[in-house]
């Protein structure tokens, strides 16, 4: 690598001065109203709570400074294709939310090399070579969706016919994927992968499985109006604003059949389709089926490269692997650590309105932070 | 008046008077048995339930709500594989379970036959 | 030499000779019962055994090699082999030469079997035994020898790492009092012949010690307190040493020519186990080796104190250990007398009684039996229930099949039968049989001459119990082997990938396939070992072995065996078993795959 281009290291002395000046002329600015310079607010992700609480931060009149390690904002969210419980469209909501932060200063594919606290504050260094200070950090990291292949009994990444909700969603945003046969006569869904399951290590409900299942399913059934649709679960666990609407169309309107039972073992039929096996808990007894898709609802996950930063930030991680809050109901938003807030899915599944009310919350909280340091 | 059907007083499990020594002991040996969400996937993945009916969800049932012949006979069907332990998903230890079970079926302990002479060969 | 006291005899040795005269006929005593327990054709086999001249030697060898010498202690760690034989070898030629001195210089009282032992105390010497001087040399020299084991013994005690060992066994009271005992024996033995060493002769070491002592003592007068202290220690340790791990010295002697001459466990407690129990010298190593006692945790589940449990008839603890043991095997194959700490628990396992017992006389087996007889090729794979949950282990294996160009049939598409090897783990033998005798009858039907396995629970079970008529059992690493062996496979080398191999317990100690899979490797990739590996694998922690262990409480034993593993960096981790397969995947951060998985992408398309 060549030496001109490695970022210009600076020594806790270096910046602790950089530091008092900034404060100076902080302190001054508030004189000098035209060339004020705005203090910046470091946003680590930029999914939808990222861009959301760099919006609101942008309003509140912050300098937000947002790190997307990809190279496009929108996290998840960018890759669906149609939200519930409306149907609208998740890239709509992206650019949307784009639009709104185009003042704001926006480092994709960047990732944080380190951090490390000053006295009241916290020195960034991003992989681009930017070196940036701020009173606060928001995290907005996010979840990973489940690996569905560890799940090896379902036979994903071994059969050809089965994928998972991020390969559907993909699908129906006109991505190409040979996996999908062009006339399923049946096509089977199943809830839980990868959450309430201890053996793929995370025992937490992921919240969106069930109505985003159901939603797919429905779907599915619009674009294959001939095929049966098999959701197979182990508790619907539908809460949310028009939820059981959507269960109820599923039924009603579009013939879904629900089993309770989870499928334990999928197999592959001589003709690629693939055969599931559960046990239908409400009749108690086995039951069989060929699919001709296989859809693994993949749940939301802690996201491992969380662990980095958590640990140069001394943050904590709750019993569910997921970023600890100060408080699981008065302080969601806050961490433990002063000066650090939490926004979205790194603190435990959430649905998209949830996380971006948490954006904003959060985005109150650094506000009244800061206000209260001057 | 009879409108054509009734409630016969065999199939109500009446949780005051069941008989649930088993359970406890159950509870005793593997607490595990608790936190069943009888999802089914023991039962599905279960090599002997299509020769015995074998299903672990219905017998921990049974011996919570009031004990059956039904799971006595499937217990009797198991073949201590190992495959419901494997999917569990809430981790519980199946096989410890069953054998218990089929030890203490008849709330009995049934002892040690320390005489007995065996060929081991493992 | 002339007698010094002239009936041969003082009251000081009356300790010594109470405390022989018990733990012979302790021994005594101990050898009938078990003769007594053993089932009555292993008996008569035994004692032709021990009058035909091949077993006399190999016993007479073996019982010099291990309970004298500690061969195998010697190869484990030099300095614990040191310790152990310098102790046992050197006590053991202290009395033979003590023997040979009495034969050479008082004949006379051979018969008093208490002379060799004080035979210093009880002779002068005169002008005429100066060729005793060797005698005398060499009985110092051993001393020294048990002395500098000793000091050994007590530096283990405090660091025991120096002898590679990071735990040791917690001593019982009993074993605490005989190892103060057994310690004090031979600086006794070394004072109270250095006491009399101007009158009886000595050497080395005790004349200097005897002229140290007269310079500041100028009296005799200790001589006497010290050979009663050295006969009273002997007289401790003699009669507890039945009560005591001790028990082991001659409990040893006693299972070497039992093992040489083809003996089995029979029975839970009697017999041979019996003989094995007490031939525990609770060294601890197995603590060590004990997958389960990562972490601090388990510790007192090994094997050492099943022995222990055992001979204190603690049946809830019996219980309890038996129980939660993986069975992977790895204490017997560390054990130095050979204690077999599984077939051990299998058969605690198998003295309970039940409620329930399994019956499988509802299977009908003809459905089975006409689907394998429809299909044709000569090789039956069975894939086994373990399979069923790794789809990818069967789907490669049968790519792999195609590919060779086999004949192959499926056993159990659909599933099929247990191979009953998870309820005979289980100690339950009669159930485990009904179990192959269904499989053997679907697999007689099949036709074919080679039965195919991935799963090596499943393949032990059919190597070693059953019987097929000729129908060869492979394993799958040991089948592709063969067929890359036959030029059937001809799969791209890709040197660039570190593999490194995990040798599952029933396929690595079960049944000793340790080098076919690493050929397979080695013609994929680069190969590279684990710290640990071949027989001293750790197990993965899934095992079926454990009745009792828990999933949360695998999860560090996993993480041990996988960290293992990964000490020369492999890119990908491979097994040859679904359960080890399984179990790492959860909390692996490197690839898990099985052999047929990465030989099945290795070789492209059908190359025969």
């Amino acid at each position: 690598m060549a030496t001109e281009q490695s970022p210009k290291v600076s020594t806790p002395r270096d910046i602790r001065k950089e530091e008092r000046a900034q404060r100076k002329a902080q302190r001054q600015g508030a004189d000098a109203a035209p060339e004020r310079k705005l203090e910046q607010v470091i946003i680590i992700g930029g999914g939808i709570a990222g861009m959301e609480a760099t919006k609101q931060l942008l309003s509140l009149g912050y300098r937000p400074v947002l790190v997307e390690k990809e190279d496009h904002l929108g996290g998840h969210v960018a890759s669906w294709n149609r939200l519930f419980p409306d149907m609208g469209d998740a890239q709509a909501i992206i650019s949307t939310l784009r639009e709104e932060i185009m003042d704001a200063t926006i480092y994709l594919s960047t990732e944080i090399s380190f951090c490390n606290r000053l006295r009241d504050g916290y020195n960034v260094m991003l992989s681009n070579g930017v070196n940036v200070l701020a009173r606060a950090i928001l995290m907005s990291t996010g979840f990973t969706l489940f690996p569905a292949a560890k799940k090896e009994e379902y036979g994903y990444g071994v059969y050809d016919r089965v994928i998972t909700n991020a390969d559907l969603e993909n699908w129906f945003n006109g991505g190409d994927d040979h996996r999908i046969p062009s006339s399923p006569k049946a096509v089977g869904f199943v809830h839980c992968v990868g959450s309430r399951d201890l053996k793929a290590g995370n025992p937490q409900c992921s919240k969106v499985c069930c109505i985003t299942a159901i939603k797919q399913a429905i779907e599915v059934k619009e674009k294959f109006p001939e095929a049966e649709v098999y959701c197979f679960y182990m508790d619907l666990r539908l809460f949310g604003k028009k939820y059981e609407d959507f269960y109820i169309r599923a039924q009603r309107d579009f013939g879904i059949h629900f089993i309770r039972g989870r499928v334990s073992e999928v197999s592959e039929t001589i003709n690629g389709s693939v055969q599931v096996k559960a046990e239908d808990t409400l009749s108690g007894r086995p039951i069989k089926v060929v699919l001709d898709m296989l859809v693994l609802m993949a749940g939301i996950v802690n996201n491992p490269d969380n662990a980095g930063i958590a640990k140069q930030l001394s943050l904590e991680t709750d019993t569910d692997g997921f970023l600890r809050s100060a408080d699981n109901i008065l302080s969601i938003t806050e961490s433990p650590r002063k000066g650090i807030f939490l926004a979205g899915a790194c603190t435990g599944a959430k649905t998209v309105p949830e996380t971006v009310a948490e954006a904003r919350s959060a985005a109150l909280s650094i506000h009244n932070y800061l206000k209260n340091l001057q | 008046m009879n409108f054509g059907f009734s409630l016969s007083p065999s199939s109500a499990v009446n949780l005051d008077k069941i008989d649930l020594s088993l359970y406890h002991k159950m509870e005793e040996i593997e607490p595990d048995v608790r936190i069943c969400i009888g999802c089914g996937s023991c039962s599905a993945t279960c090599t002997g339930q299509p020769f015995s009916g074998m299903s672990l969800r219905k017998v921990i049932l049974a011996i919570q709500r009031g004990r059956e012949n039904e799971a006595r006979e499937m217990l009797s069907g198991c073949m201590l594989c190992g495959k419901c332990t494997m999917v569990c998903p809430r981790g519980i230890n199946t096989r410890h379970l069953i054998l218990s079970m089929c030890r203490y079926w008849d709330g009995e302990d049934h002892g040690y036959n320390l005489m007995n002479e065996v060929e081991v060969k493992i | 030499m002339i007698d010094r006291i002239a009936n041969g005899f003082h009251p000081f040795v009356l300790p010594f000779v109470f405390g022989m005269v018990f733990v012979l006929s302790y021994c005594v005593y101990g050898i009938v019962k078990i003769l007594r327990q053993l089932p009555a054709e292993d008996r008569k086999h035994f004692f032709v055994t021990l009058v035909t001249p091949k077993y006399i030697v190999k016993n007479v060898w073996d019982i010099f090699a291990n309970c004298l010498l500690h061969v195998k202690l010697w190869k484990r760690n030099r300095l614990l082999g040191y310790m152990h034989s310098s102790i046992a070898f050197g006590w053991f030629m202290i009395i033979l030469l003590g023997h040979i001195e009495v034969f050479l210089f008082m004949p006379s009282r051979a018969k008093f079997f208490y002379y060799p032992i004080f035979f210093n105390f009880f002779v002068a010497e005169n002008e005429t035994t100066l060729r005793g001087s060797l005698m005398f040399f060499l009985m110092d020299f051993f001393l020294l020898v048990i002395l500098s084991g000793i000091v050994l013994a007590m530096i283990k005690r405090i660091r025991s790492r120096l002898f590679g060992m990071r735990r040791t066994t917690r001593p019982s009271f009993l074993d605490t009092i005989g190892l103060y005992s057994l310690w004090a024996i031979f600086p006794l033995r070394l004072l109270a012949e250095s006491f009399t060493a101007d009158i009886s002769g000595g050497s080395f070491l005790t004349l200097p010690m005897n002229w140290l002592f007269r310079q500041f003592l100028g009296n005799n007068l200790n001589m006497l307190p010290t050979w009663w202290a050295y006969s009273i220690v002997l007289g401790i340790f003699m009669t507890i040493l039945p009560f005591t791990r001790y028990m082991h010295i001659p409990a040893e002697m006693m299972l070497i020519p039992m093992r040489n001459a083809g003996l089995k466990i029979r029975n839970a407690r009697r017999g041979f186990a019996r003989t094995e129990v007490f031939s525990c010298p609770n060294c601890g190593v197995c603590i060590d080796a004990c997958p389960m006692s990562v972490k601090k945790a388990n510790v007192k589940d090994c094997t050492v104190y099943l022995n222990r449990q055992i001979r204190r008839n603690n049946e809830k603890r019996i219980e309890e250990i038996s129980d939660k043991c993986l069975l992977c095997g790895k204490c017997t194959v560390v054990c130095q007398v050979g204690v077999e700490g599984s077939v051990l628990r299998v058969v605690q396992r198998s003295t309970r009684n039940y409620a329930i017992n399994q019956d499988y006389s509802c299977i009908d087996v003809a459905p089975f039996k006409s689907q394998v007889a429809a299909s044709s090729g000569n090789v039956l794979y069975f894939a086994g229930c373990m399979t069923q949950l790794t789809p990818s282990i069967r789907k490669a294996t049968i790519s792999v099949l195609e590919k060779a160009g086999v004949k192959y049939k499926l056993m159990d598409p659909d599933g099929g039968v247990c191979c009953g090897r998870p309820m005979l783990l289980a100690g339950r033998f009669a159930q485990a049989k009904e179990m192959f005798d269904r499989n053997v009858e679907i697999i007689k039907a099949s036709g074919c001459d080679t039965l195919l396995l991935s799963c090596p629970i499943c393949y032990k079970m059919f190597k070693d119990h059953y019987d097929l008529d000729g129908i060869k059992i492979v394993h799958h690493s040991e089948f592709f082997s063969q067929l890359l062996d036959e030029g059937k496979l001809r799969p791209k080398m890709s040197s660039e990938i570190k593999y490194v191999f995990h040798d599952p317990c029933e396929l690595g100690r079960g049944e000793g396939i340790y080098e076919q899979p690493r050929t397979v490797l080695r013609q994929l990739g680069t190969l590279v070992e684990a710290k640990q590996n071949l027989d001293e694998s750790i197990c993965c922690g899934g095992s079926l072995g454990s009745l009792s262990l828990g999933f949360e409480k695998r999860e560090a034993i996993t993480r041990n065996s996988l960290d293992n593993l990964c000490v020369a960096h492999p890119d990908t981790i491979v097994t040859a078993c679904p359960l080890c397969q399984t179990t790492f995947g959860r909390y692996s951060d490197v690839p898990v795959k099985d052999i047929s998985q990465v030989l099945d992408s290795a070789v492209g398309e059908k190359s025969a």
